[in-house]
Order: structure tokens, then C-alpha cells, then sequence
């Protein structure tokens, strides 16, 4: 049986194929505003990949904000089971899964195999990927860059700004006062992962723990983490596509 | 003249007995703007909301009941007393909840009365009689359609309107209304939601709704049968053992811990409860981490709900809720 899990998240669209439970094909691309044609692409664009013709597709679930736009889903499962079923599906073991995505994040503590409690911040950017690329715009630096700069840093400058735009600015002045850019970095790691651990200690952290979305792929961001919690951070093989596996999981039950 | 009113410790009927109409007040859908020059931003965006509207013009209301039920409240009677041109009266409803604070809360009512008189409008023994009935049936009424179906549009709306029109519009409602489907059921609690549109947003999920919310079920949950009255002084005696026995609100102290013995009690047939607590509420807030670990005991999944109004992005709230729905299934 073959199934699709699609994710039409806030800035990226993904989508997963399974054949009999095995993870046969996926893509990630960048959200347009037209989420029905964003899932349309997604869609075709995995299917092509894996050499699939829509007619075999079994099941189609849709997940992530744009869940409701995806009109040839069969159903819809939100973000939060989708993402725990999804890091089940990587590690087994988990029960806590933090997921930072592009505009929100969220903690999810599992519990038997099933979302027990979830808290979610999408009030404000602080402790989201875009924080993160706000913060590599004003340094200059490509995203992807980040975790290496801050692996250099020999101490982390304190960001104390809980708003995006104004930790821009606090970035800013401390340039400014000729801090170097590497702990400058490491300080907003910190600062995520302390707004994240916030958050995450108002349900039950227990190991292991689980971090996905595209964030997971920064290592510093793991360590900061690890560090913020006192317990080690596992990263499943493909971070950006567990709510997407989790959607197609649901498709195959 | 209309009186408006933020709480529902307000004793609706003196008002009504007067000659007056008393019309709750809610937070509007505009954008929170003139009031932020009056209100500091970490006051609840119903205290700014609600005076929001009244900068703008856009209440019909002469004059301002306050109950002084949380800090907030308090000052904000202050602020509409010297920023706008209604009429503004304090009643002070006593916090705590007990034998010793009823003369007190009998006198206010008194003090209250005398007010009305000053303001043109005569409670008498017929008036207050007439009142006190039509508030009871009106509040029959609306439990007879709540346990049908929760219909908080129906609820929402007879707040702005005179009794005697509201019992008419409840009756038009009970005529019409369905029972409500199958699904697991939620409790949903907090302070004030006037926008009906997160109700919905829980019909949507498949979820069904009991609620202890004061724009909702406590607005007519009180728990003294109607008794005949011989004087007004007789008539407020009422009224005392009335608002001292609804349901309860975490601004008020009772000895027994009345409000979290009722909220448990709501909570039995529940499958999981929901707070809808709005942002810098602090009685409800406070009240939260407790109440939250004695519903889990029982076995109940709790979700919290933060709000501020105007509700910006609906769609965020149903995520949560739709995940809410997926733990609970």
C-alpha cells in the first residue's frame, strides 16, 4: 500500500510517500501563497520522484497550518499528532518532541504512543526558525552557517530581548560595542533554546527527547538545548519531514 | 436609560425594578486603540476593549454599574468615571463569600437603590417583584436551552437586551433548537468570550461543550428559587442570598473552596477541559496550576487557552483545538 503524508507548514511545503511503511520518496519546498498550489507541487514533485502515478497513492492525509487547503487529502490529522506519530517513527523511545518551525514552535510530551499534553508558541517569533533568520540577516550570514559560527565562539553573549525585533537591535549594538560575531551567535542560540526550555518545562520533559523541524538540522542549536534541559536531544535521520511521515502514517491506518 | 455593566454580580433586576435596562458590556472587534492612551497594555483586552468602545461612541449606555470585582475593574471605574460623560457607580460586592459579609453586601444594596433613585428611577415592592420574576424565568429558560444545546449566540445576546425581549427571543430559541450530536464532550472555563466564534470553532472539531464561562452558563446559573417578596427590603434580602449562591468566580473567596468544587463537579462527565483564559487575567491565572493538577487527577486532559481580544488568527485556536480533539478521541 502506498500513502502521502503532506505538511503545508508556514514557509516550507512537504511531502512524504510510504510504500508499506517504508519511506520511499520525499521533497521540501518553499511555501508560495496559493497553499493549494504549494500542495499540488509538493505533491507532484514527490510522486515524480519516486516514479508513482497519483492513480496508486492509497490514502492522503494533510497536516500543518495549510491542512485545510489541501483539497485531495482524504483527511486531515493536525501538526501535533502528526509530529509525535512522526518521531515515534525515527525513535521510538520518545516522549517529548520539540518542534521548531518557521513561525511557531511547540513541545509535545507522549505518553503509551499518543499525544498526552502539547503546548504551542505562535504569539511571537522568539524561539522559531525566524528568529534565527532574522538574526543571520542582520549578521550577514547564511542560515545554514549558523550552528559552525557559534561552535566557534568562546563565550555566549547574553541576547535579553524576548522580541525578535528588538534582540535584532540588542544584536546590533553589541556588534557595535565589538563583541565578536561567533559569541554573538552563541548568545542567540541560548536565547531560543531558553525560551524553548521555558515553554517546554509546562508539560513533562522525559528522555528521550526529540528535536524536529527544520531547526534541528543547526547542532548548535542541539547543544544549547541539551545544555538549557540537562538531558541529551536526539535528531531523527530527516528532522524537516516528521510531521509529514506522521500525516502519512495516519493514511496508512 | 440604559445601564451597562461588565460583571455578572450586578444585580440585574434593581437595575430592570428602576425603570432602567441593564446592558452588559463586551469588548468589540476593533483593534484596541483610544484606550491604550487610558489603560496600560498589561490590563485584560476586555477591561480595554470595553472601553475602547465606549471612546468611540459606539455603547448606548448612560451610565456604569462597577461590582470592583478584580484590580483591574476597580481602576477601570475610575477611568471611565473621568474620561467619559456616563454616570459611574461603585457597588461593592463583598470577596468574601460568607454569613458575615451579607448585611454588608444587604446595605450596598440599599446604597444602590438610593442611587437609582438620584439617577430618576423608583425601585418599588410591584416593580422589584415583577423584576426578580422575569430574571428568574429568564434564567429557566436559558438552562432549559443550554441543556438541549448550548446556544451562546442566544446567550450573548439577550445581555443587550431588556429582560422581557429576551425571554421572548429565548422562547423563539427553544422552539428551534436540535439536540446537539455525538463526541466527547469538553468543559470550557474561564472569565468573559463574547466572540461566538470560538464556540464554533469547537462545534467544528466535533466536539460537544459545557461551559463555566460568565458570558455563558454563569450568567444564569444562581441557585435560589424564586420566593414571593412583601417590601424591597425583603426583595434585596433576595437578591443577597441570590448572587451570594451563583455560580461562582475565582474573583470571590469562599470558605469552602465553592469554586473549585464546582468546576470539578462540571468537570465529572467531561472528557477534557479546556481553559480559555484571557491574557493578564490574574484571578483566573492564579487559580489555574491547582485546578489544572486536580483535574488531571481525576483523569481529565486539560488544555489552556490564552485569548486576547480582538482574537487576531482563528486558525492557530484550531489547531489546538483540533489537536485537542485528537487526544482526547
Amino acid at each position: 500500500m502506498i500513502v502521502a503524508g503532506i505538511d503545508v507548514g508556514s514557509l516550507t511545503a512537504k511531502c512524504v510517500l510510504l510504500k508499506d511503511g517504508e519511506l520511499v520518496a520525499y521533497k521540501v519546498i518553499k511555501v508560495s501563497p496559493n497553499l493549494e498550489e504549494t500542495a499540488d507541487k509538493v505533491f507532484g514533485e514527490a510522486l515524480e520522484e519516486a516514479g508513482i502515478n497519483k492513480g496508486n497513492i492509497e490514502r492522503i492525509v494533510a497536516t500543518g497550518y495549510g491542512r485545510n487547503k489541501v483539497s485531495f487529502a482524504d483527511r486531515t490529522v493536525t501538526e501535533i499528532s502528526c509530529h509525535a506519530k512522526g518521531a515515534l517513527f525515527f525513535i521510538p523511545t520518545a516522549r517529548t518532541v520539540i518542534d521548531i518551525g518557521g513561525q511557531d514552535s511547540k513541545v509535545i510530551s507522549i505518553e503509551n504512543g499518543k499525544v498526552a499534553e502539547f503546548v504551542m508558541n505562535d504569539k511571537c517569533a522568539a524561539g522559531t526558525g525566524r528568529f534565527l533568520e532574522v538574526m543571520a540577516s542582520a549578521l550577514h550570514l547564511k542560515i545554514e552557517d549558523l550552528g559552525d559560527v557559534a561552535e566557534r565562539a568562546n563565550r555566549a553573549t547574553k541576547i535579553s530581548s524576548t522580541c525578535t525585533v528588538f534582540a535584532e537591535s540588542e544584536v546590533i549594538s553589541h556588534l557595535a560595542s565589538g563583541e565578536r560575531v561567533e559569541d554573538i551567535v552563541a548568545g542567540i542560540h541560548e536565547a531560543i533554546a531558553s525560551r524553548i526550555a521555558a515553554m517546554a518545562r509546562r508539560v513533562k520533559v522525559e528522555p528521550d527527547v526529540v528535536l524536529t523541524g527544520g531547526v534541528a538540522k543547526n547542532k548548535a542549536m542541539k547543544k544549547a538545548l541539551e545544555r538549557e534541559l540537562g538531558m541529551e536531544v536526539k535528531i531523527p535521520a530527516e528532522p524537516q519531514i516528521v510531521g509529514a511521515v506522521g500525516a502519512a502514517l495516519f493514511a496508512m491506518s | 436609560m440604559n445601564i451597562g455593566y461588565l460583571c455578572t454580580y450586578t444585580p440585574k433586576e434593581l437595575i430592570d425594578a428602576a425603570g432602567f435596562t441593564p446592558v452588559r458590556i463586551f469588548a468589540g472587534d476593533d483593534q484596541i486603540s483610544l484606550a491604550t492612551a487610558y489603560i496600560q497594555s498589561y490590563a485584560c483586552s476586555q477591561a480595554r476593549g470595553s472601553f475602547e468602545r465606549a471612546l468611540k461612541g459606539e455603547l448606548d449606555v448612560q451610565a456604569v454599574v462597577f461590582t470592583r470585582c478584580c484590580d483591574t475593574l476597580m481602576r477601570l471605574a475610575d477611568i471611565w468615571e473621568r474620561n467619559t460623560d456616563m454616570k459611574v457607580y461603585n457597588l461593592e460586592f463583598p470577596s468574601r463569600i460568607d454569613e458575615e459579609s451579607k448585611d454588608y453586601y444587604f446595605r450596598e444594596l440599599q446604597d444602590f437603590v438610593n442611587i437609582l433613585k438620584e439617577w430618576g428611577g423608583d425601585v418599588t415592592v410591584d416593580s422589584l417583584r415583577e423584576s426578580l420574576k422575569l430574571y428568574w424565568e429568564l434564567e429557566e429558560k436559558l438552562k432549559k436551552l443550554f441543556e438541549v444545546k448550548p446556544d451562546y449566540e442566544a446567550a450573548k445576546k439577550v445581555q443587550e437586551m431588556n429582560v422581557r425581549d429576551a425571554i421572548e427571543f429565548v422562547d423563539r430559541r427553544l422552539r428551534k433548537v436540535e439536540k446537539s450530536g455525538v463526541g466527547p464532550k469538553v468543559l470550557i472555563t474561564g472569565s468573559v468570550c463574547p466572540f461566538l466564534e470560538v464556540y464554533k470553532l469547537f462545534e467544528e472539531a466535533g466536539l460537544l461543550l459545557k461551559d463555566d464561562i460568565c458570558t455563558g452558563t454563569r450568567f444564569f446559573t444562581y441557585n435560589t428559587p424564586l420566593k414571593e417578596i412583601e417590601s424591597v427590603e425583603d426583595g434585596l434580602r433576595f437578591l443577597v442570598e441570590k448572587y451570594f449562591n451563583k455560580a461562582p468566580c475565582p474573583t470571590k473567596h469562599f470558605p469552602n473552596d465553592d469554586r473549585f468544587n464546582y468546576i470539578l463537579e462540571l468537570a465529572k462527565d467531561c472528557d477534557g477541559v479546556v481553559f480559555l483564559l484571557l491574557k493578564f487575567c490574574e484571578p483566573h491565572f492564579y487559580d489555574y496550576p491547582q485546578l489544572k493538577e486536580k483535574l488531571e487527577e481525576m483523569g481529565k486532559k486539560v488544555l489552556l487557552l490564552e485569548l486576547e481580544f480582538p482574537i487576531a488568527s482563528y486558525e492557530q485556536l484550531r489547531t489546538r483545538i483540533e489537536a485537542f480533539y485528537e487526544v482526547i478521541a
